[in-house]
């Protein structure tokens, strides 16, 4: 993390803070997550949350793909980034399959698992973004994004670990840390790019936002 | 009605006590020395400190005591005596105890007489939970002028008898973390409705609490069995609590990193509500551990343009010990004492409490009366 930003993006990676700091804690407040910090997790609750993760996670590479391609000429340089991003994440459901296996789930169940209906409008509203021209907002999605990426890799996995006594049954949620430093470097390169005016800034956090609070409902639905 | 700082007291018992005589005072528990000890002590940084009691566990003087001569050391500094104090407004973590509040108990051991009092329960933040009260007071006229008074005398709760009743007989990591890093002290402010000579305009005083959003992070009360809901009042017997570690001083460790990040939460709201701006921000004293600000969310601080350069942070934690609610005001003492500041200058004092994350601030302006 050592680029410069102008000062637009500045003001956005303020807010993107804010807007993050905000999804920790609603996050907190969801019911799985709440057991998960309480101590109160069990393996129940993991073979939940990874089955209800899995149809999000499978078509993230779908959005992200489609946002590369809503890039104009104009916007080549950021297609490309936006690309390689894609293909680094597009496998990354077979860790989480793996891991569903592991804590003793039929793999039948996890691929036929449908959507539920916090996965179904995060799912809509990340294509209906991404087939927009130059979608800058989805740099706000990728925040929330890459954040969940860390969050996992470093508070979630070993908390699932130490809480459930196993062993090798949480490579998905640690795969995401490998590559954070890289991530956020193109991430914040992005928005220094893109993020010029204060509409680009609005368009960037109001994007976060919702990202965020349809992420919080997918978790929620885990309850319903 | 604008409130002044106008004058400063602390109050530190006994002589400054380094790293490697801590344990001989704590004592050893079942006679073996920490393993831990030096790792926790360079994670904080703290190179010296005091406390109220001996060797031989002994309390030297009581928390009340220390919160009173802190308070005359800040009169001594201004024309007056107790009794010209109208309102006192006092914070601790302990009391030496439990029950009445401890502003009585410091108004008892001042001889202020029928003063209006406060007392502000809670952890590091409820300083300025008392300072609150007493800035709010004034500004409305209740008052011309108040005490506020801050005091810990945490020692007594890491003597090594406290972990030696453990049934278990071993000391985790959450239980130890704080006997390394906190120590006694305390400290006063007088709060004026006019300015006297330099002193400290309160500009502010704003806090933010995130206890519906996190677990417990710092507590004294619940065992180390997250999944026994008792608390110490609900074990047939104290000494069954204390056996089961309920009255032990604990951090959650895992949970530390949130409060760095609600510290710069708030700091961004501040910001956002344009209350300050980074820019304009001369002096921190800031309630932190040198080793938070390796962390990236500062590195993020910095990229999104909100860093306050290290040459404008003011701390004494290193020299003088973190003592809970006691510290901002030993701080503040300090600053006004040692440092140099100029009129107009801006200072804002930041307290992020991980007891269940609130975190406090108050910003103030140099001015002079003429």
């Amino acid at each position: 993390m050592t680029q410069s930003l102008n000062p637009h993006a500045q003001q956005c990676l303020q807010n993107l803070m804010q807007i993050w700091f905000a999804f920790e804690r609603d996050l907190n407040r969801v019911p799985i997550i709440r057991r998960l910090e309480m101590g109160q997790f069990d393996v129940n609750d993991y073979r939940a949350l990874l089955l209800n993760l899995r149809q999000q996670v499978i078509e993230g590479s779908r959005w992200i793909s489609r946002g590369a391609s809503s890039f104009d000429r104009d916007y080549a340089d950021v297609r490309s980034m936006v690309i390689g991003h894609a293909k680094e994440e597009h496998r990354d459901y077979e860790f989480l399959e793996r891991d569903y296996q592991a804590v003793g789930g039929e793999l039948a169940a996890i691929q036929s698992k449908s959507r539920n209906l916090g996965s179904e409008a995060l799912h809509g509203y990340m294509m209906y973004r991404a087939s927009q021209p130059n979608p800058i907002g989805l740099i706000g999605a990728m925040w929330i994004i890459e954040g969940l990426g860390q969050k996992m890799a470093e508070s979630w996995a070993q908390r699932i670990t130490e809480l459930l006594a196993i062993e090798n049954a949480t490579t998905f949620m640690q795969y995401h840390g490998d590559n954070d430093d890289a991530h956020m470097d193109k991430l914040f390169s992005m928005l220094d790019r893109v993020c010029v005016s204060e509409e680009a800034a609005e368009d960037i956090t109001m994007t976060a936002q919702v990202v965020a609070r349809l992420y919080c409902l997918q978790l929620e639905h885990i309850d319903e | 009605m604008t409130v002044y700082i106008t004058s400063s007291g602390h109050f530190l018992p006994g002589p400054a006590v380094d790293n490697d005589e801590m344990e001989t005072i704590l004592g050893k528990v079942h006679g073996k020395p920490s393993r831990l000890k030096n790792k926790i002590l360079s994670s904080n940084g703290i190179k010296q400190r005091h406390y109220a009691i001996d060797a031989a566990h002994n309390t030297l003087i009581s928390n009340q005591a220390m919160a009173a001569e802190a308070a005359r050391d800040c009169l001594q500094h201004s024309p007056f005596t107790p009794a010209d104090i109208p309102l006192l407004s006092c914070a601790t973590s302990q009391g030496d105890m439990v029950l009445p509040g401890f502003a009585s108990l410091v108004q008892a051991e001042l001889a202020l007489p029928h003063a209006e009092i406060n007392s502000a329960h809670g952890i590091c933040s409820s300083s300025l939970m008392a300072v609150k009260y007493a800035w709010m007071a004034i500004q409305c006229g209740e008052h011309r002028r108040g005490l506020v008074v801050c005091s810990e005398l945490v020692s007594r709760l890491f003597k090594a008898g406290r972990y030696e009743v453990l049934s278990d007989e071993s000391v985790d990591f959450n239980a130890e973390f704080l006997r390394w890093m906190l120590s006694d002290g305390a400290g006063a402010i007088l709060l004026e409705n006019a300015p006297r000579g330099r002193c400290f305009r309160i500009d502010w005083i704003k806090s933010y609490s995130h206890a519906d959003a996190y677990p417990t992070c710092m507590s004294v009360g619940q065992g180390r069995d997250a999944t026994d809901s008792r608390t110490w009042q609900d074990y047939p017997q104290y000494a069954d609590a204390e056996k089961a570690g309920a009255l032990l001083l604990r951090q959650d460790v895992r949970l530390l990193e949130n409060i760095v990040k609600m510290g710069v939460d708030g700091f961004l709201r501040l910001i956002r509500d344009g209350m300050t701006a980074p820019g304009d921000i001369d002096h921190v004293l800031c309630h932190f551990s040198s080793a938070y600000f390796k962390s990236r969310i500062f590195q993020l601080m910095s990229m999104a343009g909100v860093a306050i350069p290290e040459s404008k942070w003011y701390t004494n934690l290193y020299e003088r010990g973190n003592t809970g609610c006691a510290s901002i005001l030993i701080m503040l003492d300090e600053f006004m004492r040692t440092q140099s500041y100029q009129v107009g200058d801006r200072i804002i004092c930041m307290v992020p409490e991980s007891g269940r994350f609130n975190v406090a601030y108050m910003h103030l302006t140099v001015v002079e009366n003429e």
